[in-house]
């Protein structure tokens, strides 16, 4: 290999905006689970004294992570569909496509190599499109919490709505249940998503880590 | 007040025209108290206690005293289902009868097959009369589900074996208003808990009308008397929430207004029964209660007289006046992360640790064949 040339080319995956509504919404995710599981069972000791809302304050960090949810799914639905690059929207093609499937499911059982058209391959597009749905869903079962719990201001506002939900699931307890059940999904995305992105990125030198962080993705190039 | 000038002036409307009607009780509500030993003072705090119950400004209190006094005029007419009775219970069987059970006497009551002195023939020759004597005019209490199965089979009641379901049904047709009182009549209650053999439903679910829903096993006895009251004082329903329950008494959760709630907030909570977090009145939370989740007025009106409530005594709320309780609240004494999944004895937190586990095996599986694999691009 020549020395002249270099031996990594850099190309530009994620935008500044997509980085740090990725990270954002990644903080909120684990504060979330860890206050919501809190909730659900209360496992820190009170502190003795009335004067440290233990329980209080866990949930404003739950509810603030929350509404940090909201924003982040729906800035990122409107990225989505009208950011400047077309990157993302590009993978819709090999979504349709069969054959793309075909290709992404044997790269996993190290089979043949990778070829997208944008950014995701098939299965991670339709993993993140359920992981996109059920945060809405948890926004929405969240916000129905929410509006049940705080009824003035914003509570007040979306309580037509919330008594509505409240009305669908059948009582304020399936609400809840719902949402404590959805919250293991995020979890074992989470596991599954950390080692995906590692192993993409040692097993084919595409490494998203990096590229979620820097934004560039630094690829060897192809001698071939 | 001056938000409630109309409603003021449709309540008085409504009295003056229910005084016009012969009264159907032969003693006064007056004579009554004298001869149960309530005096006329006894008798306006009651009042100004129901009117704030129902969330009224205090000039109501004369209207409420008023409308106690006319409750004689209104025939009720009240259906037994499939139930415990626990409801009537409620308003009955207070140790010390108050004024609310005097007045639940006071009301014109048609029929009520644990109250009425009548039997066989003679019980339903009573329903039959009230219901077409009154026509369009009585108030229809309802407590009990209706079995649906095979066509409400498993329920009959009477000489004539009528269902249930044909009895509401016919009772509910000339009804000026209908009230299921507790939680059967409401949503089912535990006679329509999972796998609900008979097919019960709450009474809003066989008949095409409103049905004002009041939940709990049982209501208090202040939220039967007070939703009277409100039919008697306006002859309309009042507010409902979502699921047809009164506002001004399902309105707020149990825990909102729980004396308990500070030490929910400061994450100070019984470990198990009888602790000594127990013993300092900690919240019942991590011991199952379900305030969170459930709407009632428990905390503020208590049952039996005032006396006591659950979170009170010290077992957590049920949630006995929610749809579904029997199968949505199980288990009773374990909060949400503790719950198990009936059928498969395991808590839903065990379930996902189960499935991360596999996927953590499957990953690791992978991770090992993947350094044995011949790297596609090196």
């Amino acid at each position: 290999m020549a020395t002249a040339t270099p031996a990594y080319e850099r190309v530009k995956v994620f935008s500044a905006a997509i980085r740090i509504f990725h990270w954002l919404r990644a903080l909120s995710i684990v504060i979330l689970t860890a206050s919501g599981f809190y909730i659900s069972w209360p496992y820190l000791v009170g502190a003795d004294t009335t004067d440290v809302l233990v329980q209080g304050w866990i949930r404003y960090a739950h509810l603030v992570c929350g509404f940090i949810l909201c924003a982040v799914t729906l800035v990122r639905a409107y990225l989505y569909f009208f950011s400047k690059s077309d990157i993302e929207r590009r993978s819709f093609q090999d979504v349709k496509n069969y054959r793309s499937w075909i290709i992404q499911l044997k790269s996993y059982f190290w089979i043949g190599g990778l070829e997208h058209k944008g950014v995701y391959g098939p299965l991670q597009y339709v993993t993140y499109l359920a992981v996109t749905l059920l945060a809405v869903f948890m926004c929405v079962t969240g916000l129905t919490l929410y509006a049940n719990v705080y009824h003035q201001g914003m509570g007040g506002a979306l309580w037509g709505a919330a008594s509505w939900v409240t009305e669908a699931f059948g009582g304020l307890a399936w609400v809840r249940i719902l949402h404590h059940y959805v919250t293991w999904a995020f979890i074992i995305f989470l596991v599954i998503h950390i080692y995906m992105a590692v192993w993409m990125g040692i097993r084919f030198k595409h490494n998203a880590v990096d590229a979620i962080v820097s934004g560039y993705d630094y690829h060897p190039k192809h001698t071939d | 007040m001056d938000t409630h000038a109309a409603l003021f002036e449709q309540g008085r409307q409504r009295l003056d025209a229910l005084r016009q009607l012969p009264p159907r009780q032969q003693a006064s509500l007056k004579d009554k108290m004298l001869e149960h030993g309530f005096t006329r003072r006894e008798f306006m705090q009651w009042s100004a206690a129901v009117t704030a119950l129902l969330a009224l400004p205090l000039p109501f209190s004369s209207l409420v005293a008023e409308a106690a006094e006319l409750a004689d005029r209104v025939p009720l007419v009240w259906l037994h289902l499939a139930e415990c009775t626990g409801c009537s219970e409620s308003l009955t069987r207070a140790d010390t009868p108050d004024l609310d059970t005097l007045i639940f006497d006071h009301i014109s009551l048609e029929y009520h097959e644990t109250l009425m002195a009548a039997a066989g023939w003679q019980a339903e020759e009573n329903l039959e009369h009230a219901l077409s004597e009154y026509h369009g005019n009585y108030l229809l209490a309802v407590e009990g589900a209706v079995p649906t199965a095979n066509n409400g089979v498993f329920l009959t009641v009477g000489c004539k074996g009528k269902t249930g379901l044909e009895l509401v049904k016919e009772a509910a047709a000339g009804a000026a208003a209908i009230i299921a009182v507790g939680t059967c009549s409401s949503f089912g209650g535990v006679q329509a808990a999972a796998p609900n053999p008979t097919g019960a439903k709450g009474v809003h679910d066989v008949i095409d009308r409103t049905v004002i829903n009041l939940g709990g096993c049982p209501p208090s006895e202040k939220n039967i008397v007070g939703t009277l009251m409100y039919y008697v004082m306006f002859g309309r329903l009042p507010a409902l929430d979502m699921f047809n329950r009164p506002k001004w008494a399902y309105g707020a959760r149990v825990h909102d207004n729980c004396e308990r709630r500070g030490h929910f907030d400061a994450g100070e909570f019984v470990e198990e029964f009888s602790d000594h977090n127990a013993k300092d009145g900690y919240c019942l939370y991590k011991v199952g209660c379900k305030g969170p989740y459930t709407y009632n007025n428990c905390p503020t009106e208590r049952f039996n007289g005032h006396v006591s409530w659950p979170v009170l005594a010290g077992h957590g709320c049920i949630g006995c006046s929610e749809p579904n309780f029997w199968d949505d609240m199980a288990d009773f004494e374990k909060p949400l992360g503790r719950q198990l999944l009936h059928g498969l004895d395991a808590s839903a937190d065990t379930v996902g640790a189960v499935i991360i586990g596999a996927a953590v095996i499957g990953i690791g599986a992978h991770a090992v064949a993947s350094l044995f694999a011949n790297s596609k691009e090196d």
